[in-house]
């Protein structure tokens, strides 16, 4: 069988040019690679500039000139009373919302009260809460626009509405300040007072709880499982259900407390406790295979010769290798935290969408939680929530992403290698 | 005078302490007096006393927080004021619940006149048991802390004790993923075969007409088919061939062609598209992505074209994918053996034909593993759908068109006004444990795949 061929002609036409071929694939494929990746790269930056391009603005708000005369337009309300619980409704009742429109009215022209938000009053009375000698003489204050004026002024309308912006603009009415009701209110169905501080302590209560059952019953099922389970038919049973519902879609959680503790126990519904339950059996699987990992991580040696000493395997455990695998655990669990911190979907099942206008109390009144309050902000008609949306949305992204540069942080000081 | 759990867990808590320091103490004095050796160091028999003190205490706790809000209920109910109540239904939930947060403080007044006579039966049971509770608990506590003292001897075996219990604490905590995986699966197959009585579930897997909100003029149809077909199409179709190409060619560059430094850049960067949450990723969808596909659907001359579209859900819920994929792929290219690598441009390959004639079909059964997880994540997102893909059920195969995935209906099922009886609702369940079952299958087949994958190499 032997054939004789002719030798390859390496120099030849034929073989150059599908040498040459062969390299322009390789060049167009490495083309490909790199567009891929920088595909991948334009997704993110591209939905980093949108939403920080809509939310900029959503942290400033235009303010109005308004002067109001108290000694023209007395409030009559005792000033002992201003500092007790109820001075809200005590400055309410005494008709402050009709001198603030008044006042406005005045300033403004005949259509004054409608350049300001609704509720513009109550900056006026928290103002006269903090001093009450406010009520003594005449100040200006500078309140909040209505969101209609608010939009035109940022943007520019044009018609009716932009025609008095500019002429308020002209007579140096206006200003523009950082927006401290959106950091200090909760939800409103108006955006000139609606915040996000009643939604962010909502986040940071349901965190809390989470982390408080989820953490220690993790950093335990994890320990038993690297260290002392038996290999049998159960343990098999648990790591397996572990393993699984580190992949059950969120959703299914929100069913489960539905049934179970909202059903069944009867737990506060749409509070922070049974949102916070959820997320924390939601997390905890995460928690138990990050840990698993940094468990692994520690050397066998160091657990020979802590019981060559005499140590039980309980002190074994606890003294050695817990401590050791500390950040690693830590690591996992500030990642599988961030996650629960971003989840929207379990939580609309167990009654978080309502909408809330206080801030929270306690882990068992009603609450929403920051991803919630960006959902049911989206929904909203008004224009001014749009850009409330987006600058909720970098609120919850600079904690999530200060939460993971943590993470990495620690992972990176305090990685070893054995 | 409520009955506050924290404060009162807070009290035990700090009377363990005391019993800490206090068996602590005992068993130094016990060392010194007799002159002999412990068994066990001080500190454990602290913690023996501590343990005993606490745990019976927290356990009465929360078994009573749990059972006394309906002995509180039951006990008014049988007070005269009560008597004039209606018989059942909303209104004297409504009624029950207003008095009761007045007696407990949490309202100033009551907001409904039949509370009013309430009030004081209210406020009184509560006093009353929470008296009980908590002298019940204190009783135990310290029945509990004495029994422990007593106990303490210098050969007591206080180490060995408490470790045997820590070591159940640890059993317990185990235990809880097994607890919740059966929470999972009895609540969703309970509510299901509540369903299931209802509605056939011939009709829920194979109908093709999703209407529960038909009103009542005509009956209510669960038909699951449009529902499955959108869930498909959206996820599995129109988000992977998003994410396959570019989530595989960003790992082969990543692996392959870039330079250490700048993979050791580019990855974390990518990964955050997979921790930014879902409900911005629908936010932007909505907002951004399925504006812009409507116009071009327009201008492609589509009639109809939809502002909540298939393909808007799609294309943003695959880019949130594609580190998912990327990342599996990254894993598996590199458990492939270096040998392979070298062997196939020994010969004279170039890096392109080794990597897609050699590394990609050795790590393809990972890289399956992965599009499978990637699949059921997909399949299991709620918020992208719900925000950007439209809640009305059509069976069509245009992208630019609304369909509603399964997810998507779950969430609004749920979050009407409605009793918790009607087949709407539990048909959310029934969804559920269908998106589950199909979940858990997909995770099974995909980690199967992988695990073997990784063995042959070994």
């Amino acid at each position: 069988m032997n054939r004789e061929t002719a030798p390859t002609d390496w120099k030849g036409a034929t073989m150059q040019k599908r040498i040459a071929g062969r390299y322009a694939a390789e060049r167009r494929f490495k083309l490909f690679g790199l567009g891929a990746v920088l595909l991948s790269g334009f997704f993110l930056a591209f939905l980093l500039f949108v939403m920080v391009g809509n939310g900029l603005r959503g942290f400033t708000y235009t303010n109005v000139e308004v002067p109001i005369d108290f000694k023209a337009m007395p409030l009559t309300v005792d000033a002992s009373r201003l500092g007790d619980a109820d001075a809200d409704q005590v400055i309410a009742n005494a008709g402050l919302a009709d001198i603030v429109a008044f006042a406005a009215d005045e300033a403004l022209g005949p259509d004054g009260s409608k350049m300001i938000s609704e509720n513009a009053w109550k900056e006026v009375r928290t103002a006269i809460k903090d001093d009450p000698e406010l009520l003594k003489g005449k100040t200006t204050f500078h309140l909040p626009a209505s969101s209609e004026v608010d939009i035109a002024a940022k943007e520019g309308a044009k018609g009716a509405i932009g025609a008095k912006v500019d002429a308020l603009e002209k007579d140096g009415k206006l200003s523009t300040g950082l927006h401290t009701p959106f950091f200090r209110n909760a939800d409103a169905t108006d955006p000139a007072v609606a915040g996000i501080w009643g939604a962010l302590k909502g986040s940071l209560l349901t965190i809390f709880i989470a982390f408080l059952i989820a953490f220690p019953t993790g950093v335990l099922a994890a320990l038993y499982l690297e260290e002392y389970a038996p290999k049998n038919r159960w343990t098999d049973l648990i790591e397996v259900s572990i393993n699984n519902l580190a992949a059950v879609p969120s959703i299914i959680f929100g069913l489960l407390a539905l049934a179970v503790f909202i059903n069944w126990f009867g737990i506060c519904q749409a509070s922070p406790l049974v949102g916070g339950l959820t997320l924390a059996l939601m997390t905890m699987p995460v928690i138990v295979i990050a840990s698993r990992n940094a468990i692994k991580a520690v050397p066998p040696s160091i657990r020979d010769a802590a019981l060559g000493v005499g140590a039980s395997p309980v002190q074994v455990v606890f003294h050695h290798v817990l401590p050791l695998a500390l950040p690693g655990i830590l690591t996992g669990t500030i990642i599988g935290m961030a996650r629960a911190l971003g989840e929207t979907a379990p939580l609309l099942l167990v009654g978080m969408r309502a909408f809330i206008g206080d801030v929270p109390s306690g882990i068992c009144s009603p609450a929403t939680v920051l991803p919630m309050q960006i959902f049911l902000w989206s929904d909203e008609v008004d224009r001014g929530f749009v850009e409330k949306t987006s600058a909720a949305i970098i609120v919850l992204l600079i904690v999530l992403l200060s939460m993971n540069a943590l993470a990495i942080y620690l992972r990176n000081k305090f990685e070893k290698r054995w | 005078m409520t009955f506050n759990a924290a404060a009162l867990l807070l009290l035990i808590g700090g009377l363990a302490l005391i019993g800490w320091l206090a068996g602590r103490a005992r068993s130094l004095m016990l060392a010194g007096r007799a002159g002999s050796k412990l068994h066990s160091r001080p500190q454990y028999h602290g913690w023996y006393v501590a343990l005993w003190l606490f745990a019976p205490a927290a356990i009465f706790l929360a078994v009573w927080s749990a059972v006394s809000p309906a002995l509180i209920t039951n006990s008014v109910l049988s007070s005269d004021a009560a008597q004039s109540l209606p018989a059942f239904g909303f209104e004297r939930g409504a009624i029950l619940s207003d008095a009761r947060s007045v007696a407990q403080g949490a309202q100033a007044a009551v907001r409904l006149p039949a509370a009013a006579p309430l009030v004081r039966p209210y406020a009184d049971a509560t006093h009353f048991y929470a008296w009980i509770g908590i002298a019940a608990m204190l009783a135990l506590a310290l029945a509990g802390g004495l029994y422990a003292f007593t106990r303490i001897k210098p050969d007591f075996r206080a180490r060995t004790r408490v470790e045997k219990i820590v070591m159940g604490l640890l059993l317990l905590a185990s235990l809880v993923a097994i607890l919740t995986t059966f929470g999972i699966v009895l609540s969703l197959l309970f509510e299901s075969i509540r369903f299931f009585r209802l509605v056939s579930p011939a009709e829920l897997l194979f109908g093709t007409e999703w209407a529960p909100t038909s009103g009542a003029p005509q009956p209510d149809t669960f038909g699951g088919i449009p529902l499955f077909w959108g869930t498909v199409l959206i996820g599995a179709i129109i988000a992977m061939i998003v994410a396959i190409p570019i989530g595989m060619m960003t790992a082969v560059y990543l692996t392959q062609y870039a330079a250490p430094r700048v993979r050791r850049w580019v990855k974390p960067l990518l990964e955050i598209l997979a921790g930014v949450p879902t409900v911005v990723y629908g936010y932007f969808a909505a907002l951004t992505v399925a504006p812009a596909l409507r116009e071009f659907a327009v201008m492609l001359g589509i009639p109809n074209a939809s502002t909540e579209s298939a393909l808007a859900a799609g294309i943003v819920m695959g880019v949130m994918i594609i580190p998912f994929v990327s990342s599996m792929a990254d894993d598996s290219i590199n458990a492939v053996p270096q040998a392979m690598r070298d062997g196939s441009l020994a010969l004279g390959a170039t890096p392109n034909e080794t990597i897609r004639q050699v590394l990609i079909p050795a790590a393809l059964p990972g890289v399956m593993g992965g599009i499978l997880l990637a699949v059921s994540r997909a399949i299991g997102e709620t918020m992208i759908v719900v925000m950007a893909a439209g809640l009305s059920a059509n069976l069509t195969a245009n992208p630019f068109a609304s369909v509603t995935t399964v997810t998507a209906q779950i969430v609004k099922l749920l979050t009407g006004d409605q009793e918790f009886d009607s087949a709407k609702t539990l048909a959310a369940f029934a969804l559920g444990l269908v998106l589950f079952i199909v979940t858990l299958l997909l995770n099974i087949v995909a980690l199967r795949i992988v695990k073997k994958y990784r063995e042959a190499y070994e």
